[in-house]
């Protein structure tokens, strides 16, 4: 064992014990429990509502339109999965990553490693190696659970290229959750007060998910809990084309549900992403900037700022 | 007789002193203002969009000599436009109150100060008062500064000047705003006072946001038969309002399932009674206060008693000094 892979052991075996990061990721586990459940409910009763209207049409002599539904790949009911790993995914991989750097703070054991021969680049990379272990393991569940319950459920039938988008789907959700992470460790790291890098990460976090979108045309803040509504075309007016173009490599969320909706099968035909910059391209970016900063601010972290009694 | 709302009034002022001082009401208006305005304007944007579509679309129907009524006009409330600063409320004044109630308790606990303060002539429910007096002022006062800025920039943006009824349907959605936010708040600030570590109740209170907020009316919005396609999918298939209730009819139990996850939000009676006010919903548009009232008086009394339930449990519940000394 390498030592950044012994305080990466350490810190997985501490998070275990911390009651906060578990009720999230049991929420976020339940969430996927049902989400496949809701999707194929969903889905069964529009198929009905079809039915019954073209009987209906049919007895009124009207053209019957195929159903507007038009679902092709058994992973769409799967759709309420990239709400979930975008909001609840998300706050525990958040959460996940402040009590990494704030749980030793507050034990006041910050200085005495510092005082010990291990280098700080080995307490950070362990540290960051943790946070990528927990929120893969929490990803990891998430699939397990997922393919079981597609597997369980009547009338789905998913092709093994299929099983290789949705394995894909669960690649891109752990960078995205991951960086959401290392932005929160980061932030721990820079600021010492007790609640500091949660708060941060948080509100970054909140402003990807509900602001930026508003800004690049998907007007109402709601839409960003929908898998649906989340994939709209930008509106036809030069201020959305022009915040599109600058915000859209940017635009993380929007960047996530893209991509995510392309993985499942659900993406509408003919959407283009946000901006020029192609949305895996941005993604690979910013996982890569919230890297760097993770391990920029953890190097430049001041053992001995806060503490047990701040 | 001592007078027992004097120490409710002190710290009630200390504590929108400090609120002044360090900048957190600065911060929470500008936030939730930048919020709202982003979303006001977008919207705005966006329906000048449509009309400038819907006015190439009739010029070209008419130089080919059709009839322009076979498409709709966008209709133009301004009330409506402000959809997306009631969702920002919802989510990010929801957000916001949260912190403000956990920092209400932790101005106390981080500097021990609580357990002084119980050693004085002060009753317990005074100090929760106090402290719930304050999240009251700053919902309200909040709120009020969103509502004004973003009245203002309605009647600039829209050319259309609100009218007397327009600000007593606003009046009203800031009082249920202040109720909501209030209840928010509270939920916050006992989390972070019950529990042995202030910084978990933070997170506890984050993830029940998480499913009050977000999740349940997700749920409820997710599995609605017509958010399953772009447009609707009534609308989709053209479908007559007297026939799709026929049809809707036939899964009335999947709709109170639906409908069921959804109420148990006090986010979506916000949403319900606010969207009737302003006429965003559109069988509530240009409706009078009466009719309105009398559909949604259940929202109102909802959110009243969510606030004021949540409020009586952090009085009635006495603080235990022993657990707040130590920061754990």
């Amino acid at each position: 064992m390498t030592p950044a892979s012994i305080v990466a052991a350490q810190s997985l075996a501490a998070l275990l014990r911390e009651r906060t990061v578990l009720l999230i990721a049991g929420i976020f586990t339940a969430m996927v429990l049902v989400s496949a459940w809701m999707g194929w409910s969903a889905t069964a009763t529009v198929n009905g509502i079809y039915a019954d209207a073209v009987i209906y049409l049919q007895s009124i002599g009207q053209p019957v339109p195929a159903n507007p539904l038009g679902q092709t790949s058994a992973l769409g009911v799967l759709r309420n999965l990239t709400v979930y790993v975008s909001l609840i995914g998300t706050f525990a991989a958040i959460v996940t990553g402040q009590r990494l750097i704030e749980a030793d703070r507050r034990a006041g054991v910050l200085p005495l490693i510092a005082a010990r021969p291990p280098a700080r680049m080995t307490y950070v990379a362990g540290k960051m190696q943790a946070l990528a272990l927990a929120t893969a393991a929490l990803v990891t569940l998430a699939a397990v659970i997922s393919g079981l319950t597609l597997v369980l459920l009547p009338a789905i039938a998913v092709t093994a290229g299929e099983w290789l988008r949705l394995g894909g789907f669960f690649l891109l959700s752990w960078a995205y959750v991951t960086l959401f992470g290392m932005v929160a460790l980061g932030a721990a790291a820079r600021i010492p007060a007790t609640a500091g890098g949660l708060l941060a990460a948080t509100i970054l976090w909140l402003a990807v998910t509900f602001v930026l979108p508003a800004l690049t045309g998907n007007v109402n803040p709601t839409a960003a809990i929908n898998p649906i509504s989340a994939l709209v075309a930008t509106p036809e007016t030069p201020v959305f084309t022009i915040l599109g173009t600058v915000l859209g490599p940017v635009s993380l969320s929007e960047a996530y549900a893209y991509l995510a909706a392309g993985l499942m099968g659900y993406l509408p035909a003919g959407l283009v992403p946000r901006g020029v910059v192609p949305p895996f391209l941005s993604l690979i970016v910013l996982v890569a900037a919230a890297l760097v900063f993770a391990l920029r601010s953890g190097l430049a972290l001041d053992p001995n700022a806060g503490g047990p009694d701040a | 007789m001592p007078d027992l709302r004097s120490p409710i009034r002190i710290i009630a002022r200390r504590d929108a002193r400090e609120a002044l001082r360090d900048r957190f009401l600065l911060v929470a208006i500008s936030a939730l203002s930048l919020a709202a305005l982003v979303s006001l304007v977008t919207g705005a944007i966006a329906l000048k969009g449509d009309a400038a579509t819907y006015a190439a679309a009739r010029a070209t129907l008419l130089a080919l000599g059709k009839d322009a009524a076979a498409i709709a006009a966008p209709e133009f409330w301004p009330l409506k436009l402000l959809r997306g600063t009631l969702e920002q409320i919802e989510i990010m004044g929801a957000v916001i109150a949260l912190i403000a109630g956990y920092r209400a308790a932790v101005a106390e606990r981080g500097r021990q100060t609580l357990a002084l303060i119980l050693t004085r002539p002060v009753r317990h429910w005074q100090f929760l008062a106090a402290k719930l007096a304050g999240g009251l002022m700053l919902s309200a006062m909040t709120l009020a500064v969103v509502f004004a800025l973003t009245a203002l920039v309605l009647n600039g943006i829209s050319g259309v000047p609100l009218t007397l009824s327009d600000l007593g349907r606003l009046v009203l959605t800031w009082a249920a705003g202040t109720l909501y936010l209030t209840g928010i708040y509270t939920l916050g600030f006992a989390l972070a006072l019950w529990l042995r570590s202030s910084v978990s109740g933070l997170v506890y209170a984050f993830a029940l946001w998480l499913v009050v907020v977000l999740v349940a009316p997700q749920i409820g919005d997710t599995m609605d038969p017509d958010n399953q396609v772009a447009g609707g999918v009534f609308a989709s298939l053209q479908i007559p309002k007297a026939e799709q209730d026929r049809i809707k009819a036939g899964f009335a139990g999947y709709e109170t399932f639906r409908n069921g996850i959804e109420v148990a939000s006090v986010t979506k009676h916000f949403e319900r009674l606010t969207f009737a006010l302003l006429g965003i919903k559109d069988s509530y548009t240009g409706k009078p206060l009466s009719v309105i009232w009398a559909d949604k008086k259940g929202d109102a009394l909802f959110l009243l008693l969510f606030t004021a339930a949540l409020g009586g449990l952090v009085l009635m519940r006495r603080i235990n000094p022993d657990q707040l000394t130590q920061e754990t």
